[in-house]
C-alpha cells in the first residue's frame, strides 16, 4: 500500500457541530478526496437524515478537495434545500469555479 | 517460569515477614505472661503473711498463750489449707524451740542452729522471712513473722512442704495453663535452687521469659515458657499458611503465565495466518489491479479514428497507486461532414462502479453525438440522463464539435477544466461559460462557445490529475500545463508523451486522460 499522508495537517477531520441559528455545521479541515469522500458521506447522510432546512459546510481548513468530494458537497443538496459553503480557501474556491458548482453550492464568505 | 520464581521469592518474603511477626509477637506475650505470673505470686504474700502477722499479734498480746494460738491458727492448717505446720516460738532463750505446734513437726524443730540463725537473722520490721529446706528428703518452705518491735517476743513459723520432685503442674483450666514455669528461690536459676516447676528437665529450654518476684525479705525467680503458642494456633501456623498459600498462588500464577504463553502462541499464529491472508490480498489486489485496467482499457477506445488533415493521440495515465479503476475516459468520433466530436470526462469516485458509470456514460454520450446534436446539447442529455436514475456521482465532461476544414471548434463544459489551445503566438485555456457537472443540477443548461483556431494549432483536452496538486491552487497547475505545451513545436504525439511524463510524477494520486489533435494544416 501507499504510505498515507505523513503529513499530520493533511488528514481529513469531520467535526460535525450546530450553527447559532440551529443549523448544522459540518467543519472539515484538511485534505478531501477518494479516501475521506465515504466518512463525509456518511456524516452527510446522518445529519441530511435530520431534514434540516440548511446545511452549511465550513471549508476555511480545508486545503484540498478532489471531484469525489466535491460529489458528496453536490449530493447534500438533493436532500437539502439549502447547501451553503463557508469561507473555503482559495485553492477549494477555485475548484468550485472552474467546475461550475457555484450556483449549485453557494459560497458564503 | 519467571512467575514461579517470583511466586517463590514473594512466598518465600511473606512466611519469613510473618515468621519474625509472629515471634517478636510471641515474645511479647511472653514477656507479658511471666508479668502477670510474678504479679499473682507476689499477690500471694498477704495470704500468708496476714494468718502469721495476727498470730504473732496475739502471742504477743496474750504472753505466748498455746491455747489461743492454736484456736486462732487451727482453720489455716492441715491438708487442703494454707499451711501444713505452724509452730510459735518464743524467742530471746538460748535453746530455740517452739512453744506450741500446729500440724505436722516443723523441719526446723530438728534443726536448733539453723533455727536460732534464722530467728536471729529475721528481720523484725513487719516482713515474711523466707528459709528453705531444699536438699532434705522432705523439702520444705518456712515463712517466720515476727512483730515488729519486740526483740524477745514471740515468732509465728509456718512451713508448707514441696513435692518431692518438685513437679507440680498448672490446673488445666488456670489461667497459665499455656506457661510452663520453673520458680527458684533467690535470684539463681541453679536446679539446687528449685522450689517447683512444670517441666520434666530444667532447665527451661527455647524461648523463655523470666522475672524476679519480690516475696517477704526474698525473692524468687520466676522462668516460663510457653506450652504452645500464646498468640493462638492461628498466628502460629500463619507462616505456613502463607507458606502454602503463596504456593498455590504461585503455582496457579505460573499456570496462568504458561496458558498466556500459549494464548500469545496462538495470537502469534493468528497473525500469522492475518500476514498470509494480507499478503494473499495484496496479490488479489495487484490481479485486480490489473483486472481494474484491463477493464479501464477496455472501456476506452482502443483506436482513434483517422481524420484527414488532424492528427489524434490519446493517452490514459492510471494512478500509481491503489487498485481503483478511474473514472476518466476520453472520445473522438466521426461526426461527417469533415468533423469529429471530442469528448474527456471524469466521473467522480473510483472503483468497478465508477468504471461502469463511466461506460454508460460514454455510450450515451457517443449515442447523442451520433445524433449531430451540438456540443451544449450533448451535455444537457447526458445530465438528463443521468438525473433520470437516483445516483450518487456526478461527471464532469468536456464536448468539442471540430470543423477540420474550417478551423472552427464548438466547445461546452460540464463542470470541466478548459481546454489548452497551442498556436505559434503561445497557448492559452479556452474560456468558457462552464456549466455545472452531469448529475448535480435537474435541469442544467450549457453554455456553447465556438472558436476559431490558427493553422496548425493543437487542443489538448485532459482530466484534473494532469494539473491537480494537492495544496496547490489550480490556476498554478493550469500554468504548469500551459508552460510545459508551448515552445518548440513538437509533433501531436511527442507533445502528449511529454505533458503525461513531465506532469504526472511517480506517484500521482489520480488518474490522468490527454486526449489532443492537432490541425495538420
Amino acid at each position: 500500500m501507499a504510505e498515507l499522508e505523513s503529513d499530520p495537517a493533511a488528514e481529513f477531520v469531520i467535526y460535525t457541530r450546530l450553527d447559532p441559528t440551529g443549523d448544522p455545521i459540518i467543519t472539515l479541515s484538511g485534505e478531501l478526496d477518494i479516501a475521506g469522500a465515504s466518512s463525509l458521506e456518511k456524516t452527510v447522510a446522518a445529519i441530511t437524515a435530520e431534514r434540516p432546512v440548511r446545511l452549511i459546510f465550513d471549508l476555511s481548513e480545508l486545503r484540498f478537495m478532489d471531484s469525489a468530494g466535491i460529489a458528496v458537497l453536490v449530493s447534500a443538496t438533493k436532500n437539502v434545500d439549502a447547501v451553503t459553503l463557508r469561507n473555503p480557501t482559495v485553492i477549494v474556491r477555485r475548484v468550485l469555479e472552474l467546475t461550475g458548482l457555484s450556483e449549485v453550492l453557494p459560497i458564503e464568505s | 517460569m519467571a512467575a514461579l520464581l517470583i511466586g517463590l521469592v514473594v512466598t518465600a518474603a511473606l512466611v519469613l515477614t510473618s515468621l519474625a511477626v509472629y515471634n517478636r509477637n510471641e515474645r511479647r506475650l511472653l514477656k507479658l505472661r511471666v508479668r502477670e505470673l510474678s504479679l499473682v505470686l507476689a499477690a500471694t504474700v498477704p495470704s500468708i503473711q496476714t494468718p502469721l502477722a495476727s498470730a504473732a499479734e496475739l502471742a504477743d498480746a496474750t504472753g505466748g498463750s498455746a491455747q489461743k494460738f492454736r484456736a486462732f491458727m487451727s482453720p489455716y492448717v492441715g491438708a487442703g489449707r494454707q499451711f501444713s505446720s505452724v509452730s510459735l516460738w518464743p524467742l530471746g532463750t538460748s535453746h530455740l524451740t517452739p512453744s506450741a505446734v500446729l500440724g505436722g513437726t516443723p523441719a526446723l524443730e530438728s534443726m536448733p542452729e539453723r533455727a536460732k540463725q534464722f530467728f536471729t537473722h529475721s528481720t523484725r520490721s513487719g516482713v515474711l522471712n523466707l528459709t528453705s529446706f531444699l536438699n532434705s528428703p522432705h523439702p520444705a518452705l518456712g515463712f517466720d513473722f515476727s512483730a515488729p518491735g519486740h526483740a524477745h517476743g514471740f515468732a509465728v513459723y509456718a512451713e508448707n512442704p514441696l513435692p518431692a520432685n518438685r513437679r507440680s503442674k498448672l490446673e488445666k483450666n488456670s489461667a497459665f495453663s499455656d506457661l510452663n514455669y520453673a520458680l527458684y528461690l533467690g535470684h539463681s536459676r541453679r536446679s539446687s535452687d528449685i522450689l517447683v516447676t512444670s517441666v520434666k528437665d530444667l532447665p527451661i529450654k527455647g524461648r523463655q521469659a523470666s522475672d524476679v518476684v519480690p516475696f517477704g525479705s526474698g525473692v524468687f525467680t520466676v522462668v516460663v515458657s510457653p506450652n504452645g503458642s500464646l498468640g493462638g494456633t492461628f498466628f502460629k501456623d500463619l507462616p505456613w499458611i502463607i507458606a502454602v498459600a503463596g504456593l498455590l498462588v504461585t503455582l496457579a500464577a505460573a499456570l496462568m503465565t504458561d496458558r498466556l504463553a500459549q494464548g500469545r502462541q496462538r495470537a502469534e499464529d493468528l497473525a500469522g495466518i492475518l500476514d498470509r491472508v494480507a499478503a494473499e490480498n495484496r496479490d488479489m489486489y495487484t490481479e485486480q489491479r490489473g483486472i481494474s485496467q484491463t477493464l479501464q482499457h477496455a472501456l476506452l477506445p482502443d483506436t482513434l479514428p483517422s481524420v484527414d488533415g488532424l492528427a489524434v493521440n490519446a493517452r490514459y495515465i492510471p494512478a500509481a497507486s491503489g487498485v481503483d479503476v478511474g473514472g476518466d475516459w476520453y472520445d473522438i468520433l466521426d461526426a461527417g461532414e469533415g468533423r469529429v466530436l471530442l469528448l474527456v470526462g471524469d466521473v467522480s469516485g473510483h472503483g468497478l462502479s465508477a468504471a461502469t458509470t463511466m461506460a454508460s456514460l460514454r455510450h450515451a454520450a457517443l449515442a447523442y453525438a451520433a445524433l449531430g446534436s451540438p456540443p451544449a446539447r450533448v451535455l444537457a442529455t447526458l445530465s438528463n440522463f443521468v438525473n433520470s436514475k437516483p445516483h450518487t456521482y456526478m461527471a464532469t465532461v468536456l464536448c468539442a464539435l471540430i470543423d477540420v476544414e474550417a478551423h472552427q471548434m464548438t466547445v461546452a463544459s460540464a463542470g470541466h477544466l478548459p481546454p489548452l489551445l497551442i498556436d505559434g503566438e503561445g497557448g492559452q485555456f479556452v474560456e468558457l461559460d462552464v456549466g455545472p457537472a452531469v448529475g448535480v443540477s435537474n435541469d442544467a443548461r450549457y453554455q456553447e462557445r465556438t472558436i476559431s483556431v490558427a493553422p496548425n494549432a493543437t487542443l489538448i483536452a485532459f482530466t484534473d490529475g494532469l494539473v491537480e496538486r494537492r495544496g496547490e491552487v489550480l490556476d498554478i497547475g493550469l500554468a504548469r500545463l500551459r508552460a510545459a505545451a508551448i515552445g518548440p513545436r513538437l509533433s501531436l504525439e511527442d507533445l502528449v508523451g511529454k505533458l503525461a511524463r513531465e506532469l504526472t510524477s511517480e506517484d500521482h494520486q489520480d488518474d490522468t486522460a490527454i486526449l489532443g489533435v492537432q490541425w495538420l494544416s
